[in-house]
């Protein structure tokens, strides 16, 4: 018997229990020991030999590092994930801002976004194939348009809650076109966007994955499926899973720093 | 800033309705009133009699249905920094620091008159060591002198005040109160301020505006002819408030 998890599990607990003040380290670190303790006593009396243990996919994401395809097609998913979420916020942004700001382009536009929203991104996975092949475009392509929408509607919502004190603000002291956009729209919109921002990424990092096992040749979400079809190597595809989460995680750290700049730290208090 | 035109501002049988649900609702009816140059006006009223309402057609955010208000024999159309509002909630951006909401007005002028102009205004409303602090980081007494100091920048002819200090505690309220006499002393602008508050008025004004409710109407004009610092416990002053309680319909104000 492996007594090993089941005295993490104990020490876990018994910290957690002793714990005076909760450290922002020490208390997930004991409930993650919790977890993977949990998961290895499955593995060890319920779940059959073709599920991997904690320790076997470590030693899983050891081999995708040794052997490079970790490193090969995370470079993959995030060259398509980079390239399309700036696309998007480059687009979004400005026509977010444009769109909240003029009665006209809100009755223009909206109704289209807002129907075009709700079509999952997987959905257009025939027609990105179909348009720029198998490949960076097609993958290009699906998170642009995966993150196009949070971040237009996101940006568009922000304009429309300008408070109205700021708007006559702006008015009474003669702020016009880009002034106004420079001063008042986008600074005021900001908090708003980089939270729009956040939930795009994280979006297009579910988005880029589902893609690549469906219609791509490379990346984590290739990586997975190939795991499975080559021999049926769960603990692969539990290693990528693992990898995929932490880049989530890194990613969204990455976005949140914009967050703590003096001119957005206003929109993040509680009021 | 001593040199700043004064203005007299007009209210001519002015009267705004809004829709209500398809019901016309009479907000201000036959308003007429003349405010004189460097004049301190409150307007007094029950809450939703309009007061706002007066303030914004005066400022140029909304325009009456009847009649007209002029500054200076120029009818108001249109916002514009030679009249200034301070909100009834923070009006401030709380993305840009104390230094650049001051400057939100001269951005036409030269850099180092720009200078000299913001930290005057700044140290005149007594927030000087804070220009780099943003909004957030201040109370809400300093987050109104901020607002305060935005306006004087530009040496408006007017000032609208529309009840400046009402989410402030009582205190602070009185400080900001002494303070922003001492400020109209020594800039001397128009300065129509709101407020409902029955002692604010009294410390204040030159005139009390009474209002009357639904529809709203010049109910009386009251002169407060005491030199300030104003003595609460003067004869005057009570005789002055209960004269107000009782325009006001309020029977036991103690
Ligand atoms: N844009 C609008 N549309 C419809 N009704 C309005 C509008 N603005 C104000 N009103 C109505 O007009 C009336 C007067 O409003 P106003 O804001 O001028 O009151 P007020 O005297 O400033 O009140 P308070 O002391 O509470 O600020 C209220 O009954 C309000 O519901
Ligand atoms: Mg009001």
């Amino acid at each position: 018997m492996n007594i090993l998890p089941f005295a993490a599990i104990l020490v876990s607990i018994v910290t957690i229990a002793k714990l005076r003040r909760y450290t922002t380290v020490l208390l997930p670190l004991a409930v993650t020991t919790i977890g993977v303790g949990l998961w290895q006593i499955a593995c060890d009396y319920w779940l059959s030999e073709t599920n991997p243990s904690p320790m076997e996919t470590l030693l899983a994401i050891f081999e995708i590092h040794e052997n490079g395809r970790l490193w090969s097609d995370a470079a993959a998913s995030l060259f398509r994930v980079t390239w399309g979420f700036f696309l998007a916020a480059a687009v979004g942004i400005p026509l977010g801002l444009w769109v909240g700001w003029t009665t006209r382009g809100f009755e223009a536009l909206n109704p289209i976004i807002q129907a075009l929203r709700p079509i999952s991104p997987i959905a257009w996975i025939p027609f990105a194939i179909l348009w720029f092949g198998i490949g960076d475009g097609a993958g290009i392509f699906l998170i642009f348009y995966a993150s196009f929408f949070p971040i237009t509607v996101g940006t568009m919502a922000a304009v429309r809650n300008i408070s109205m004190v700021h708007q006559r603000s702006a008015m009474n002291f003669g702020l016009h076109g880009i002034e106004l956009f420079r001063r008042v729209v986008f600074p005021a919109a900001l908090p708003q966007i980089i939270t729009s921002l956040r939930i795009a990424l994280g979006v297009a990092w579910l988005v880029i994955v589902a893609a690549e096992m469906v219609g791509m040749d490379s990346g984590l979400g290739y990586l997975i499926n190939d795991a499975r079809n080559m021999g049926r190597r769960y603990d692969l595809v539990a290693a990528t899973m693992v990898i995929i989460g932490a880049i989530g995680v890194v990613l969204d750290l990455l976005i949140r720093r914009l967050e703590n700049f003096d001119e957005v730290r206003w929109g993040y208090v509680k009021r | 800033m001593s040199n700043s035109t004064k203005s007299k501002v007009i209210f001519d049988r002015v009267s705004k309705s809004f829709d209500k649900r398809g019901e016309e609702l009479c907000v201000l009816e036959d308003i007429n009133l003349e405010v004189q140059e460097g004049e301190f006006i409150c307007l007094l009223g029950p809450s939703g009699c309009g007061k706002s309402t007066m303030l914004n057609i005066a400022g140029g955010f909304e325009r009456p249905d009847t009649g007209s208000v002029t500054i200076d024999g120029v009818e108001i159309v249109e916002p514009s920094d030679k009249r200034v509002f301070v909100f009834q909630e923070y009006g401030i951006f709380p993305w840009a620091s104390v230094w650049d909401n001051v400057c939100l007005g001269l951005r036409k002028v030269p850099r180092a008159e720009r200078d000299r102009v913001a930290q005057e205004t700044i140290d005149l409303v007594g927030l000087t060591g804070f220009e780099k602090a943003y909004p957030m980081e201040l109370s809400g007494g300093m987050k109104q002198r901020v607002e305060v100091a935005r306006a004087l920048a530009v040496k408006p002819d007017v000032i609208f005040m529309d009840e400046p200090f009402g989410a402030l505690d009582s205190l602070t309220r009185l400080t900001m109160r002494s303070e922003l006499i001492r400020i109209w002393k020594q800039e001397k602008p128009t300065i129509l301020f709101v407020t409902h508050d029955v002692d604010e008025s009294i410390q204040l004004a030159d005139r009390i505006v009474v209002l009357s409710s639904r529809p709203g109407r010049i109910a009386a004009i009251i002169d407060v002819d005491l030199a300030h610092p104003r003595d609460l416990a003067s004869e005057q002053y009570s005789k002055i408030k209960g004269e107000l309680y009782e325009l006001l319909g309020v029977k036991d104000w103690g």
